[in-house]
């Protein structure tokens, strides 16, 4: 079907490169207003993680199934659902156990240097020069989960800060070991994606790295669009692109509906 | 046990006096209890001290409304239509007192207000929160080898609204979707008041026994208003209005199409039954669940 053989919409690019970082067997929790995340696990599942684990965070309901994206909140899920969770039961049993969730995939305002996230404010807490929506489980998931995503669906200087003005989402910290000094478990981000690339964190310093750059894109491109000094180490390679098959996959069995192009051109 | 709760929605908020704490149950744009919003505004509230559960359009039209003086956020977004219009502008304004809380403040501190504690544990996250919300974080003392601890202050708030599908005229709450954060703060609130869809009878609620989210003791009153979540769904029976969603945030990008939006859905519609006709019959049969809606 030519549909198939269409260039991936970014949500579709970023859905397919997060969903080829799970492994099976992982357990996850989907936040809410997550259609790249959503796409990403259950795609996953149908490629080398069939037996990923995950737990709608606002609705309590386990793998649902579903040809389609709808909120993870939404009393569709629970008739597709193994199992169904009342939030209380949940939110401090599962989110705030040290590393019983192997990763979450977090959206923000702001990601730094070190990869800390901001979802609460830019500017003053007080007197903000944009309110954003605030912190629910962002905090518990970077703190605790053994590793975690961060997804931008823009690249530019004011998304990604030397400092964030509010932590509400903790990566490394300062750097260097910084994270553990603050008590903090193992863990922190472990990729940004970006409409420009994919960035890492160096070992040792765990300041923000690039990883590799998507097609088209310079390295001069993304130095302009970011306000911190990025660790480069040699040419970065290509980002390798959503495959025809992945794509395939994602568009017949995950986004019939194309939600990912429709939101995410 | 065996009185009647149910109560006229304009009884139900004249009891909530100006300066109050008022949590709001439901999540985003579910089952947020909107009808009970709307008549509090009417009654002329001000000064409210509001503590939302992940929210939208309850907070921000309370806001809008100008009935509020500060608001707990944990999370307050109007996801695919942005952010939260009055909420954004009040609060880079300075005008609005905010206090940022994340899912352990507001669980911990529900937790603590259930037990009659003054606060409960939480995990030291490393975050920039404790540090603007002092009424609500407090550090504990740190115990060499142990974890860094937070102190979650007790949030009991002085009556919360909740929408839910189903009840009896005792009080017996059903929920026919996720119950979201809805039994944790009816239990930590001091007078709970419940909008719900449809009153049902007793034989009803203990046929599905299972649904009962809110048992009676937990519940102080009970109004009856049908679609009273509008525009936000109600799981199950009615899906979230987006087309009314998108008119609200463009209404409230503009003084006198915002004044409008107030006159035409709060003000001006003197009772739930007044916006329901005003939003129109074929509108409200549109959102309403289907088979065909379920695939």
């Amino acid at each position: 079907m030519a549909i198939s053989d269409d260039a991936p919409a970014l949500g579709e690019t970023l859905a397919v490169l997060l969903a080829r970082d799970m492994a099976d067997g992982e357990k996850v929790i989907i936040g809410t207003n997550s259609d790249i995340q959503l796409a990403a696990c259950n795609l996953a599942r149908l490629m080398q993680a069939p037996r990923l684990w995950w737990i709608s965070g606002p609705g309590g309901m386990v793998n649902p199934t579903r040809d389609h994206l709808i909120s993870t909140a939404d009393f569709e899920n629970i008739e597709s659902a193994e199992a169904w969770m009342d939030l209380p039961n949940m939110i401090d049993f599962i989110d705030w156990q040290v590393h019983f969730f192997d990763f979450a995939i977090l959206s923000a305002l702001q990601v730094d240097r070190f990869g800390n996230i901001n979802t609460v404010v830019v500017g003053d807490q007080a007197k903000p020069k944009l309110r954003g929506p605030g912190t629910v489980g962002i905090s518990a998931l970077c703190g605790l989960a053994k590793r975690f995503y961060v997804l931008l669906t823009r690249h530019d200087k004011s998304a990604f800060r030397p400092r964030v003005d509010f932590i509400c989402g903790p990566g490394h910290l300062e750097g260097g070991d910084s994270r553990e000094r603050a008590g903090l478990p193992p863990g922190g981000p472990k990729l940004v994606l970006s409409p420009l690339g994919v960035f890492d964190f160096q070992p040792g310093t765990k300041a923000m790295r690039v990883k590799s750059l998507n097609p088209g894109v310079t390295l001069e491109q993304v130095r302009d669009a970011t306000a911190f000094d990025l660790v480069v180490e040699g040419t970065p390679p290509i980002t390798v692109m959503p495959s025809a098959a992945e794509l395939a996959l994602l568009r017949e069995r995950v986004d019939v509906r194309r939600t990912l192009q429709k939101k995410f051109p | 046990m065996n009185q009647s709760k149910l109560i006229s929605i304009e009884e139900a908020v004249a009891e909530v006096a100006d300066g109050s704490s008022l949590g709001l149950g439901g999540w985003i744009f579910n089952a947020q209890p909107m009808a009970l919003v709307r008549a509090l505004i009417r009654k002329g509230a001000k000064n409210l001290d509001l503590i939302p559960t992940p929210s939208s359009i309850a907070p921000d039209l309370l806001i809008g409304a100008n009935c509020v003086r500060s608001t707990v956020c944990v999370f307050i977004s109007f996801e695919q239509f942005g952010l939260a219009p009055h909420f954004r502008r009040q609060a880079e304004a300075g005008t609005l007192k905010v206090h940022d809380l994340d899912g352990p403040g507001i669980a911990g501190g529900l937790r603590a207000a259930i037990c009659d504690l003054p606060w409960m544990p939480i995990p030291d996250l490393g975050t920039d929160l404790p540090k603007h919300a002092p009424d609500f974080y407090q550090p504990l003392p740190h115990v060499e080898g142990q974890r860094k601890l937070l102190a979650a202050k007790a949030v009991k708030p002085d009556v919360c609204f909740i929408h839910a599908q189903q009840a009896d005229v005792h009080g017996n709450v059903q929920h026919l979707g996720p119950p979201f954060f809805d039994a944790m703060l009816a239990q930590a609130s001091r007078r709970v008041i419940v909008s719900v869809d449809r009153i049902v009878s007793s034989e009803t609620i203990r046929r599905h026994n299972h649904l009962t989210k809110l048992p009676a003791a937990m519940v102080d009153a009970v109004v009856e208003a049908p679609w009273g979540a509008h525009p936000t769904a109600s799981p199950t029976l009615h899906r979230a209005d987006e087309a009314h969603l998108a008119e609200y945030v463009k209404a409230a990008a503009q003084p006198e199409r915002w004044q409008a939006y107030l006159q035409k859905y709060v003000v001006g519609a003197a009772s739930n039954a007044a916006y329901l006709d005003a939003l129109g019959g074929a509108r409200l049969a549109a959102l309403a669940v289907s088979e065909s809606t379920l695939v």
